[in-house]
């Protein structure tokens, strides 16, 4: 092979690589667009929800409520006879069978809507307000365009009157589409126009939140003592051995721990944040232990030596260098093991939490969602309006875990530039 | 000819199997600097490190033998290392300021000894190291400033500043200007010259100019003994034995 010969197939070898290359990272930005199209799509449109414009009148005889009533009274008073004569003033009915089509037309929460509002103004006694009242599923899916209405009428769920009904409060433009706080403040429900995260973003959050207490010092203190204290023998081979063996145990497999010891032995109250958070702490810690170590490896030896020189004590070069020079590297690994603790859904459905729970927990020792278990859960509810809520956690979901690894990389990068 | 400060008997040093030191007898005067030259891997800076107990970090590292220090054995068990390295300082190699401020190198030394009670006492121990150093007049502005900022050797006048700041008696310099340029190694030198009026200086050298220039004595290691030792003058005008005079006039090594 002459010179120019070799000269032209190094060339081409260069080349190649850089087409595979290219190629792979075109087909992995591809998945990741899709992915994110897909999700979008879908999710997007539940931060809205369709509401109908309501007039409401707080008739006295018929709440049996005087004027300058308890907070309680309210709050047992019967609202169902004004929400009822509310809801048939939307549109004229002739019978029984029309005016049950026509209240399918709202969420079966509009009673409580409308003694909330009665609620938030006690003066409303006797008066006519106009309340925007949360639609249906089935219409909140019709208005946002996601329901097929060309289907023949046996095979829908909304019949040709309540179509008919529909179309005229899209013309008197008394159906609104709002922003969605529900999605956000409400609990799971077995109606999808009022089912929300609410319960699901707390649970979530104290189960990362025990994770962190439980799992962070005791992986930081493990890590400094095997990485700078424990003789090297072999027990502690041993050991690092088996933290890099726990790191790869499938995560079901601590679930069935928890189960085992947490749930049947220590009985604690099962479906709650305080053992999801024990369960996620055992399941991160190895994960934890590992870059907190290769950060500690990383600090150079001649700090050690340095600080050992002038006469510090193994403790004081360790603490007093080491320790805080590894510590980017320790947060951004924490962080990085709690995200994935965050999306972790296996063994949170074998201690229980995957049970419906409609309150929101207002300790850790209540029974809870999470937010991945969350998505599980409504990916196999029949309900349309559950599709889209699904798509809509998943993209909380990834933008918890966004926020939280770009926190790890600013982490690092902020406190690296201290030493250079 | 001055006290023996260093003394060391039948130093024997093991790497796990591997034996790095055969039976080392030397002795170090005191204000006096000391240069210990020999190919690389001959044992020079295991000895060195022997003086402050820095082999103790190395986990496979047997020291056996003595070391004595004004007449007292280091080498025991019981001594605490941490006060025999307030003593007995180091300067490395390849300069290794903490990645703090210049103020920071300097005070952490007498900090965790508790010299330097108040902030004024720390400022001037600060003041004092580096004016000791040589390198005050360059730094005193910005002493807040990362002394892994400065040049590198600067860099090596500040671990020679934080070496002194905690005022030891004996400073090891293990090849301190294998990593400097010809200019700061001429300011390392004249500052060595100048610091071995209050202390025992011994230096590891690969330079046999270097050796020549700054030490009054010598000693000639080869594969872990040591071939030869006496007055630098000596060493390289007239060596006794023949590996010696090889190896300084570039034969081997």
């Amino acid at each position: 092979m002459t010179k120019e010969q070799r000269l032209k197939k190094r060339h081409n070898a260069e080349k190649r690589f850089r087409f595979y290359g290219l190629t792979s990272i075109f087909f992995a930005l591809l998945f990741v667009l899709i992915l994110v199209h897909n999700i979008f799509s879908k999710g997007s449109s539940a931060f809205m929800k369709t509401a109908i414009n309501v007039e409401v009148f707080y008739d006295k005889d018929l709440l049996e409520l005087e004027p300058g009533a308890s907070e309680e009274e309210i709050l047992e008073a019967d609202f169902f006879d004004i929400t009822i004569e509310s809801l048939l003033k939307v549109y004229p009915a002739k019978n029984m069978d029309e005016e049950d089509a026509l209240i399918e037309l709202f969420t079966t929460d509009a009673e409580i809507e409308i003694k909330k509002a009665f609620l938030n103004n006690k003066n409303l006694i006797g008066k006519k307000i106009n309340l925007e009242i949360t639609a249906s599923d089935d219409i909140d899916q019709l208005h946002k365009g996601n329901y097929p209405r060309d289907l023949p009428e046996d095979r829908r769920r909304i019949s040709n009157f309540q179509l008919e009904i529909y179309d005229v409060l899209v013309e008197n433009k008394t159906i609104t589409k709002n922003f969605n706080n529900y999605f956000f403040k409400n609990g799971d429900s077995r109606d999808p126009e009022i089912a929300g995260i609410g319960g699901a973003l707390v649970g979530s959050f104290y189960s990362i939140l025990i994770c962190l207490l439980l799992a962070f010092p005791v992986a930081v203190l493990a890590s400094i003592y095997l990485e700078e204290f424990a003789p090297k023998n072999k027990i502690t081979d041993f050991i690092e051995i088996n933290i890099n063996n726990l790191a790869a145990v499938p995560s079901i497999v601590y679930g069935l721990l928890a189960l085992q010891i947490l749930l049947a032995t220590i009985q604690l109250p099962r479906s709650t944040p305080l053992v999801a958070g024990i369960t996620l702490a055992l399941m991160t810690l190895p994960r934890i232990i590992i870059p907190c170590r290769a950060s500690l490896k990383a600090v150079p030896p001649s700090i050690r030596e340095g600080a050992l020189a002038v006469g510090a004590s193994k403790f004081q070069s360790v603490f007093h260098h080491v320790v805080p020079l590894a510590l980017p590297g320790t947060l951004s690994g924490t962080i990085i093991g709690l995200a994935q603790a965050l999306g972790e859904t296996a063994p949170l459905i074998l201690i229980g939490m995957v049970a419906f729970v409609v309150d929101i927990p207002s300790t850790p020792i209540d029974p809870s969602s999470s937010l991945p278990v969350q998505v599980y859960l409504w990916s196999e509810s029949a309900e349309r309006g559950f599709v889209e809520k699904t798509s809509a956690t998943i993209m909380m979901l990834l933008s918890f875990l966004i926020v939280m690894n770009f926190l790890a990389v600013y982490l690092r990068q902020k406190f690296e530039k201290r030493w250079n | 000819m001055n006290n023996v400060k260093i003394k060391s008997k039948n130093l024997n040093v093991y790497y796990g199997e591997k034996q790095a030191l055969f039976d080392v007898n030397l002795d170090l005067n005191e204000k006096e600097v000391t240069a210990l030259i020999g190919p690389s891997g001959c044992g020079k800076s295991t000895f060195i490190r022997c003086i402050n107990r820095m082999n103790d970090v190395i986990d496979i590292c047997k020291v056996s033998g003595n070391i004595e220090i004004d007449g007292v054995e280091i080498n025991d068990k019981n001594l605490d290392v941490v006060s025999l390295r307030e003593r007995v300082g180091m300067v490395f190699q390849k300069p290794n300021p903490f990645p703090k401020s210049i103020y920071d190198n300097i005070s952490y030394g007498p900090k965790i000894h508790g010299k330097g009670e108040t902030k004024s006492e720390l400022d001037e121990i600060v003041e004092n190291s580096l004016k000791k150093a040589a390198l005050w007049e360059e730094v005193k502005d910005r002493l807040d400033e990362p002394g892994t900022g400065l040049s590198g050797g600067q860099q090596q006048r500040l671990c020679i500043a934080r070496a002194i700041s905690v005022n030891p008696e004996v400073i090891l310099m293990d090849e301190p200007c294998s990593a400097l340029d010809p200019i700061a190694t001429a300011k390392i030198e004249e500052l060595i010259d100048e610091l071995k009026k209050t202390y025992t200086i011994v230096i590891v050298t690969h330079s046999m100019a270097q050796a020549v220039r700054v030490s009054q004595k010598t000693g000639f290691f080869h594969l872990g003994k040591l071939i030869e030792v006496g007055k630098t003058e000596k060493i390289f005008k007239n060596p006794d034995n023949k590996m010696t005079q090889d190896y300084i006039t570039g034969r081997f090594g």
